[in-house]
This record gives structure tokens, sequence and C-alpha cells, in this order.
């Protein structure tokens, strides 16, 4: 038996109010390339399920650019160190520098491909610095900005300049190779965020927090002309993108707008067209990213939506597609509308279709974090970092009003009886909380810590995980609890249990790599040794048929046991996710999905070999 | 025979039956225990070569330690038949500490009275001795 993997529902660029991103793509192979945490992710606008990731950076990644070629990506990360490595062929490193001894916030690459410059943030003195791409050796002196500089950008055609712009409103350009400093502007009043020169080597554009562009000579550096101010932004522009022709512009700004304007010869520039993607307008539409990429004109807002209208007819509605930006803690699957849902601790809650992808955000009334999540039938219950329980009916994709039951201290673990949805079992500090409907019905102290719990699809026996490793199982009745038996076969914090679909069994991990199948009636240990994992287990889940256990650890690997055979047989994912596995489940008998904290969502198929 | 290791004697019989697994391939493993009280490593079980790594996995106690001898035989990449002495020093997690300790110290120089032991693998849960693991050491 193998697992591989099928579909990759990838996360969204990693974004923070009051700055720009930058993305890049090929325009050859039709890609997008963008960073999320420590990731690197690749994605193909063509195939939006077929997602690349390069996980190598040992800080989070802040930028990455393919070269001119497109047989190289180099990407950048906050502790300035640049990594340049190839794009197909698994992703083999083939330079690294430590070019600033800061944040990379920009990077270049030169037309032939020979020469990068790269543009950030540095103790003193080195703002920034272009360097050769296999030898690392500097090409330049860049003296002139004071403050961190934004972005920088190469000259297409030759004669070569390098112009940065940054924090200290100035805008400067170099000449050279060797790059020597020739002139400033500082024509902007605020933050320059972006500075891009035409594909065509004629203009050179910069934008800034002022709500202003403005055109440059690119061969002299002289200011020759700037964006009409009529019907112009009225926020922040982000970032600017040149469409292939060199005669439009595309700009993003924190007004919520994207505008595309027309550039004459003489560098004056008219918007053509403004352009909206569709939101509720809140500060998650603030746009802070774009390119212009062949027909395909794509913008990403602040709250990671990525929307791609089409140049060619500007007047027809975007697609546009989202996921999670952080650390995925929980998956539930909807088996009526064949649905994934998962959540983040943002409280985000998401909706994906096996073979579709992205399929709508839950609009929630209440956009509290989420901490716990559960899902049955048309119901979510979730629980957040405060005392509530929110229990919420599910109508298609919005969220209904919801009700908030108040359980006493903040919730650990929370367990819905799959088959009578009003009875949910919550465990807080040093005991459990048996709530039906929409109020709390008892609040038990159990003396010890309690860390996981569960309760049995139809409400009569409730598992309980202490943080000494031990399993007590009480049974319920009416509103009382009665301890049954106490377990006693881990030798760590319990941090899942979960019974099986048909009820006849439950297995349990703990916080010292193991887990354990038990058979439900006999309290006996069915199935031992599942100790494959190399750190604490965060995630469980049960196939629908009963017949196979997964299990998701901090290690990254998702193992697959199956309930017949040995532990020895197992079958082994590595590398699911960077950070950590921290959702896991199954959708049918052979897929599982799982997600994590590089904020990723996939789908593994398990086949008998 | 007697020789001192932090105390432990090495019956005799241990060795006899090593010599014999290797020589005369009469056994597929032999599984050794210290009998504290007799302050000597005695031979305590032995298999038949038509037993398999399963037999052997299951005649180790889950919660003592032991020592063990196995002939693992394989396929290589060439396509010849080859056979390695495994030494295995099953030591689990969920045994008394005195238990491991005793076991660890006299370790070494058991091993050296086991003239031919060609690779040497200490477990200390049943992960750290499956089969691909075993597999992995063997070439």
């Amino acid at each position: 038996m193998a697992a591989h993997l099928t579909e990759t529902y990838a996360c969204v660029p990693a974004t923070e109010r009051g700055r720009g991103i930058l993305i890049s793509g090929d325009p050859k192979s039709n890609s997008i390339l963008y960073t999320n945490g420590r990731s690197v992710i690749i994605r193909y606008l063509d195939r939006p399920l077929d997602v690349a990731v390069y996980v190598e950076h040992a800080y989070p990644a802040t930028v990455a650019r393919y070269s001119p070629n497109g047989e190289w990506i180099a990407s950048a990360d906050v502790s300035g160190m640049v990594r340049i490595w190839g794009t197909h062929n698994g992703f083999v490193l083939k330079n690294e520098f430590r070019v600033l001894s800061g944040r990379i916030d920009d990077l270049q690459w030169s037309p032939d491909g020979m020469r990068i410059v790269a543009s950030g943030e540095g103790k003193g003195k080195s703002f920034v610095r272009a360097f050769m791409w296999d030898s690392g050796t500097n090409v330049g002196e860049f003296d002139g900005h004071s403050r961190r500089v934004l972005s920088c950008a190469f000259k297409p055609t030759r004669p070569f300049r390098i112009a940065t712009c940054g924090e200290d409103f100035l805008v400067n350009f170099y000449e050279g190779p060797p790059f020597k400093f020739k002139l400033s502007h500082r024509d902007h009043s605020n933050f320059v965020n972006c500075i891009r020169f035409s594909p065509d080597g004629s203009k050179l554009i910069s934008v800034s927090s002022d709500k202003r562009g403005i055109l440059y000579d690119a061969k002299t550096g002289d200011m020759i002309g700037e964006l009409s101010s009529e019907d112009g932004h009225k926020g922040s522009v982000y970032a600017v993108s040149w469409s292939p022709d060199s005669k439009q512009v595309l700009t993003v700004s924190a007004d919520k707008s994207a505008k595309v304007w027309e550039i004459s010869e003489d560098g004056k520039g008219k918007v053509k067209k403004t352009l909206t993607a569709p939101g509720s307008g809140g500060v998650d539409d603030m746009h802070v990213g774009c390119l212009w990429q062949n027909d395909h004109l794509v913008t990403v807002s602040l709250g990671g939506t990525i929307s791609i209208f089409s140049a060619s007819d500007l007047n027809k509605t975007p697609l546009s597609f989202s996921g999670h930006m952080k650390n995925v803690n929980s998956l539930a699957v909807v088996k009526k509308e064949k649905m994934i849902l998962s959540s983040s601790y943002d409280g985000l809650i998401v909706k994906w279709i096996q073979g579709i992808g992205y399929c709508g955000k839950l609009e929630r009334k209440v956009n509290a974090q989420i901490k716990c999540f559960a899902a049955v039938g048309e119901q979510i219950v979730t629980s957040s970092f405060d005392n509530m329980i929110w229990r919420v009916p599910l109508h298609e994709d919005q969220c209904g009003d919801g009700d908030c039951i108040d359980v006493g201290s903040q919730p650990k673990d929370l367990s819905i009886a799959l088959l009578s949805p009003e009875l949910v079992l919550v465990s807080i500090d040093a005991g459990i909380v048996l709530i039906r409907g929409t109020k709390v019905v008892s609040t038990i102290n159990l003396g010890f810590p309690v860390t996981a719990c569960t309760i049995s699809p139809d409400g009569t026996e409730a598992i309980v995980g202490g943080q000494d490793g031990k399993l007590h199982v009480y049974s319920v009745n009416g509103d009382s609890l009665t301890e049954d038996a106490v377990l006693e076969k881990h030798r760590g914090t319990i941090t899942v249990i979960r019974y099986s679909p048909d009820v006849s069994m439950f297995a349990s991990a703990d916080a010292n790599r193991e887990a354990v199948v038990w058979d439900r009636a006999s309290r006996e240990v069915k199935l031992k040794n599942m100790l494959y994992h190399t750190a604490r287990i965060n995630c469980l889940a049960w196939s629908p048929d009963s017949s196979m256990v997964a299990t998701g650890s901090l290690d990254t690997c998702v193992i697959i046991y199956e309930i017949n055979k040995p532990a020895s047989s197992r079958i082994t994912i590595k590398g699911a996710h960077l950070g950590g596995v921290y959702g896991l489940a199954f959708t049918d008998e052979c897929s599982v999905v799982s997600s994590g904290e590089d904020a990723c969502v996939r789908i593994w198929r398990i086949t008998p070999q | 025979m007697a020789n001192a290791a932090s105390g432990m004697a090495v019956h005799d019989d241990c060795k006899l039956r090593f010599l014999e697994l290797k020589a005369k391939r009469t056994y597929r493993f032999i599984v050794y225990k210290i009998e504290e009280k007799q302050k000597q490593v005695v031979v305590e079980k032995v298999g038949e070569p038509t037993q398999s790594y399963e037999d052997f996995t299951a005649s180790l106690p889950v919660d003592e330690c032991r020592y063990a001898v196995y002939d693992f035989d394989f396929v290589t990449a060439e396509n010849c038949q080859k056979s390695r002495i495994f030494f295995i020093a099953w030591s689990p997690d969920t045994s008394r500490v005195r238990s491991k300790m005793i076991y660890a110290s006299s370790k070494d120089r058991f091993k050296r009275e086991l003239d031919g032991i060609q690779v040497e693998l200490q477990a200390t849960d049943p992960t750290e001795m499956g089969l691909d693991v075993i597999k992995s050491r063997a070439s």
C-alpha cells in the first residue's frame, strides 16, 4: 500500500497591514510565485490543484523570483539569505548567499540572468546589494538610502540601470555595472512602495503611500510625468505591474481597488479602468499585491483573496479564490455536500470540494478566533480562547445566527455525539461540561487536568483523557456521568481520542508519539506498537469503514495503519506539512485529507500495491 | 568459564549455541537472559531455522530486557543470497531501570564472547527493530 498526493489546496500569500507584498510569475509556464511562512509556493494558473512548495528556508521567506530564462528561482527570507534553486529537478540548490544583514524586501534578476539585486533592511550600511548569481561577488556600491529599501528594479535592456526606492521617500538611480549612484528623486511625500521598469526598457514608474505614481525616463532617470490624479487612487498604492507591451500599468491600492492606466509616450498616465473585486468592503479587501502576466491581471488582497481579471476583457467578472494564511488546525468532512471544512486559529473557515478546490469562505457572524472546531450534519460547534462555545447552524455557505454557551473556563477539547448532535461534551481545565442543545446540563469537576475528550455517537459513553496519560471511560446517564473504567497504557499526555465510525473500537494518541486502538466492549488493547512518529501526535482519524486509522504528528508525517495488520506494515507520508500536521480526516475509503502549520490542505490517495 | 564484567558470568552454553548458529546454522535466533540470582547470562530460548522474524519479535518480552542474536538472510541487489548475524540489545522503555542498567553494563563483555557478530542494534521499542530497520542495516 502506498499513498500519493492528489490535490493541494494551497495557502495564500502572507500579508501584513500597511505594507504591500510582491508576487511574481513566469509567463512561459503561466505560474505565479509567492511566499507564506517558510515556504515558497508555485501555483499554476491553469491547474489550480497542482501546487509546488519549496520548504528549504530556515526563516520566513519574503519574496521569490524566476530568472529570465525560467530555469532558476531566487528566493529570499527575513534573515537576509538568498537561495537560488532550480525550477525542475526537485528544486536542487544552486547557491546560497547571505546578502543583507536584515530582512530582504525585493529581489530582481538582471535580464541576462547573471546578476541579482536585492534590497531590504540592513543594520547601518547595506540596504541594497547587487551580486553575480553564481559567485556572489559584489557588482556595485549602493549608498544613498538611509532607511529600509522597499523595492528595487533592474532595467531590462542595455544600458543597465538599477532603481531603488524606500521608506526615506527617495527614488535612487544607479548606473553601471559596476553600479554607482547617479541621482536621487525626492518627489514622493510618503513611503515609496514599489518601483518597476517597463518591459521595453523605456520608462520607470514608482508608486507610493502618498497615493501617487511618478514616471521617469529609464535611461537618464529624469522625471517625465505622473499618473493623473483625476480618478486616481484614494489610498496608499502598494504595488505596480507593467503590461507586456509596456503601454499600460496595473496598480493596486489600499482603497480596495485596482486601476489600469494607459501610459502615453510622453509619460503621462490616465486611468483606463478601475477594477474592484467583489468583497464585503472591509479591511480584508485592501489590495496589497499585483502582477500582470500574459492576459491575466492578478491581484492579492489583505485577507488573502487572489482575484484574476482578464486583461483583454476588463469588464468580465474576475475569478477569485482564497485559502488559509495561518495554521489550519482542524478539518471536518461534511458528507452531504461532499465538502471539506477547514478552520484556522484566526477564525477563518474555508470550504473546499474535492476535485474542484476552493469553494468559498464561511461567512460568520462572530469572527472570534477558533481553537476547537467540530461539524456534524448542518451545524458547526466552535470554541475560542474565551469561555464561550458557539453553536452555529449552516445554511449552504452562510452561517445562521449562532447560540453562545458559557462554559465557565477555556475549553480544551470538544466533541459532538454524531447521532444526537444536541449533545456536546467539552473538556475544560479540571473537568468536563455536558451541553444539551444550548444549555449546560452539567459541569463535573473530575479532579485531574483533562486534556482530551470524546463522546460516543449515540451519546451513552464518554472517554476523557488526562495529562497523566490515563483514559477514563464514563457512561452517560441523562445528565450525570459515572466512571466505568480507567485504562492505563499511554506514557504521555493524551492529545486526541476518537471512536471508530462503527463504534466497535476507539483510538487514542498521546504526546509521547504513541497511538493505541482499543476494543470498545472489552476495553482491551486491539492494536499497539503504533510508535512510529518521532514527535507528539496531534490528530487522528478513522476511515469510514473502520478498517484504517491515520495519525498526524508534529514531525510533519501522516501514518496510516490497517487495523487487521500489525503496526509495522504501515504507510508513512513524510513531510506532509511543513511545521506539523494538525488536522486529519478521511473523505472516503481511500482518500485522506490533511492540514497543517503551512496553511495548506492536501488530499492523498491510498492505493493498494 | 567465568569472566567478570559488572560481575556477570557467561554460561558456557551461550557460546556453544552461538557457534552452532554460526557454523552449522542449526538455529534462526537465540535469546539470552541475565539471571540475576545466579549472576549469569544464560540461553533463554532458541529458534528453529524455519521460524521467521515475526516469531522472533514475538518471543521477546514487552517489558523486560534481553540480548538476542538473529541470523538474517536476504538477497542483495546483484541477486546473491547473503546472511548477516545481528546482535540486538533489547531494552524496552517500559522495563525497569535496574534491568536496563544491568544489561547495558554487561553488554560489551558479553558481545566479545560471541565472536562473529556482524551488525549490532539497540532497540528501545518494537519500532526500532522493525523489519525495515533490519533490512537497512543489513546492507
